[in-house]
């Protein structure tokens, strides 16, 4: 019975996660703990650029400059605008899937998962093709006549989110959808039986039965838009910098790397407390009824 | 007339028949068990009552009002289900409540009826828990009270005990009924476990192949089923194959197998197929010789409170069933004589295939 006393079971499963562990520490744990000592260091161009010095300037750069107040804010609200709509979004989508049946069940389920096997930047650049001033949904607008002028959809806002919720409602999709399978079938007959109308069985019995579901998906929705770096760059543009590619652009542009590590650990701080936070408000709401 | 009637009910999924011309009346506070093996339609029945499939054809009637075409919503019947299908976000009390709210009941008087069905299945102190905290016994109860306290004209039970072991399901097999006797409501169960069905309904239906096969009262369906399905369905029995050869006297002789077996008259032609069926505790053990047929002990086995043998007789192998009163010493391959009384037994009309 009690094998785990024995020192060498003991051993064992450090020994048998060994592997995975060593990739772990060594392509994951080693960049970040640079990236935390890059951050501390100061860039001075007359000194030759990276200088090891341990200091605060860059921290205190980024948190008092409004330039970088603002680049933050962006990237927080188009996590929130992405969450929501992927949320409204995906989780009715995730429903009629579910709802649905057969040959026209595996069709969609393909619809909707088949662009993750595209590379983010393709299906991103896919986008740009139909946001151009001369794009096609532009030209298509024009002759119809809905619009007189082509409507600005690159490096805009819009055009971002449109993009970005594009590539990530997938995700959210397969969230809920985990949920809803997990939900016993004759649920809504027996909301029906009792005498509530199918709306009221979606609102009051199937919706707050997947809400784990429907947050565990905001989440993973909200720290990939957060994180974004290709949709951003290639349909926000200088004009639209995120942190993501800003602390790009202080690597590669300025060469500044130091401002840049401080830029994704701060990045990566707010994201852990963000969704640290937000977890543990799930767990508490949660706990009881499911587990 | 009444109180449910079900009239020429069919349902076809594409080509497939599920329910082929069901006709079933049931009383005002009556409980009626659909029985039958897996796939013969008792489903999909019961949801044609309760308004979640759709009939192909015929009508269904609840106080004399046609519901055929009304919404599951505005039926007001109560249904339990296989898997309870609780509310898992809401507290027991919710969940029982959330009938009432639906019928915008005042809260008062609300949850003096949540409190009342609770204490009815023992649950009262387990108002304010979820479901997950319960068990699989307590859970069905909540389903149940659930279904009750909205006063249903009409309760439908799909297998409800079926996800319970053996002892909590006799526990509420009891509960169930006496629940259903102290609210009388009319109750239709679902089952394809045939004692669950004699001892809980007043009268059970039998199904086969989509089809009604039968319906009586218990003890009437068991001694006199209609064909060998019904029979072997309901418990073990000894059937065979023969013909009538003649009858005189109140008294039919069969041939089976070349031997002449005594049965009472039925209304079965002289020449016509029937099978012999006598019930394996019908059956006695006398001399050698001194009984209808004679035979080999081929098998004994315990079971606690009977005995069941097997018999090699001449015209097959009959099972006998006594019960533990007295010591019996019969053992394997001793030859025995069985005996019956005619009356027991029940000539069959063959299904011709
Ligand atoms: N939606 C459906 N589409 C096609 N066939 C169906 C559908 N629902 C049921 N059936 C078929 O109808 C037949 C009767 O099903 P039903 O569920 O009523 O059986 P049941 O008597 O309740 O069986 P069980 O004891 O296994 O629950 C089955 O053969 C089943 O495969
Ligand atoms: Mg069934």
């Amino acid at each position: 019975m009690n094998t785990l006393s024995n020192p060498v079971n003991q051993v064992r499963p450090y020994l048998l996660s060994s592997p995975a562990l060593l990739l772990y520490i060594g392509l994951f744990m080693i960049p970040l703990i640079m990236t935390l000592m890059l951050s501390f260091y100061s860039y001075d161009v007359d000194r030759g650029g990276v200088v090891a010095e341990f200091s605060f300037t860059n921290y205190v750069e980024v948190l008092s400059d409004s330039y970088f107040h603002g680049i933050f804010f962006r990237t927080f609200a188009l996590s929130i605008a992405v969450t929501v709509l992927c949320v409204l979004l995906g989780t009715p989508e995730a429903y009629i899937l579910h709802r649905m049946s057969g040959r026209w069940k595996s069709i969609c389920m393909l619809a909707i998962l088949g662009p993750l096997l595209v590379s983010v930047v393709v299906r991103t650049l896919g986008w740009a093709i139909l946001f151009g001033s001369k794009g096609v949904i532009n030209e298509s607008l024009l002759a119809i006549g809905v619009i007189d002028t082509p409507i600005k959809l690159m490096f805009t806002n819009t055009g971002v989110i449109i993009a970005l919720v594009h590539v990530l409602v997938p995700f959210m999709v397969l969230s809920v959808w985990a949920s809803l399978q997990k939900l016993d079938p004759m649920i809504e007959n027996a909301g029906l039986s009792l005498g509530a109308s199918p709306f009221i069985v979606l609102r009051q019995i199937v919706v707050p039965q997947i809400m784990p579901g429907i947050l565990s998906g905001s989440l993973i929705v909200f720290a990939l838009t957060a994180s974004a770096f290709a949709t951003p760059s290639i349909l926000g543009g200088r004009r639209l910098k995120v942190v993501a590619t800003t602390a790009y652009d202080e690597y590669l542009g300025t060469l500044n790397w130091p401002l840049g590590a401080a830029i994704a650990v701060l990045l990566l701080v707010a994201n852990v407390i963000i969704i640290t936070t937000y977890n543990k408000f799930i767990e508490r709401k949660y706990s009881q009824a499911f587990k | 007339m009444s109180f449910l009637r079900l009239e020429g009910l069919v349902k076809r999924f594409d080509d497939f028949v599920a329910v082929e011309g069901m006709n079933l009346n049931v009383e005002k506070g009556e409980f009626v068990s659909l029985l039958g093996p897996s796939g013969c339609g008792k489903t999909t029945t019961l949801q044609m009552i309760a308004g979640f499939v759709t009939p192909t054809q015929g009508r269904i009637l609840i106080n004399n009002q046609d519901v055929t075409h009304l919404k599951p919503s505005k039926r007001n019947l109560g249904i339990v289900f296989q898997s309870y299908a609780l509310f898992h976000h809401m507290t027991i009390f919710d969940n029982v409540a959330f009938g009432l709210k639906m019928r915008k009941i005042d809260k008062v008087e609300s949850d003096e009826r949540v409190r009342e069905i609770l204490s009815l299945v023992h649950l009262k102190d387990f108002a304010h828990r979820y479901p997950r905290e319960l068990s699989g016994g307590q859970q069905q109860r909540v389903a149940l009270a659930r279904a009750m306290v909205i006063r249903p004209e009409v309760l439908l039970l799909d297998e409800p005990l079926s996800a319970l072991d053996a002892k909590i399901r006799e526990d509420m097999q009891t509960e169930l009924r006496s629940i259903q006797r102290t609210l009388g409501t009319t109750t239709i169960l679902v089952t394809h476990d045939q004692s669950e069905a004699m001892a809980l309904s007043d009268r059970v239906a039998v199904m086969n192949k989509a089809r009604l096969a039968q319906i009586d009262k218990p003890f009437a369906l068991y001694e006199h089923p209609r064909d060998s399905f019904v029979t072997e369905f309901l418990g073990k029995s000894n059937v065979f194959e023969g013909s009538i050869k003649d009858a005189n006297d109140g008294l039919s002789s069969i041939d089976v197998s070349g031997l002449n077996l005594l049965a009472n008259n039925t209304d079965h032609t002289i020449g016509q197929a029937v099978d012999f069926s006598i019930r394996p505790e019908k059956i006695r053990f006398v001399a050698q010789g001194k009984g209808v047929i004679d035979g080999t002990i081929s098998s004994r086995i315990f079971l606690g409170n009977q005995w069941v043998f097997q018999v090699e007789t001449s015209i097959g192998e009959f099972s006998v069933v006594s019960l533990n009163t007295s010591h019996i010493d019969i053992d394997q391959g001793s030859v025995v004589g069985l005996d019956w009384t005619p009356s027991e037994v029940r000539l069959l009309t063959r299904e011709v295939a």
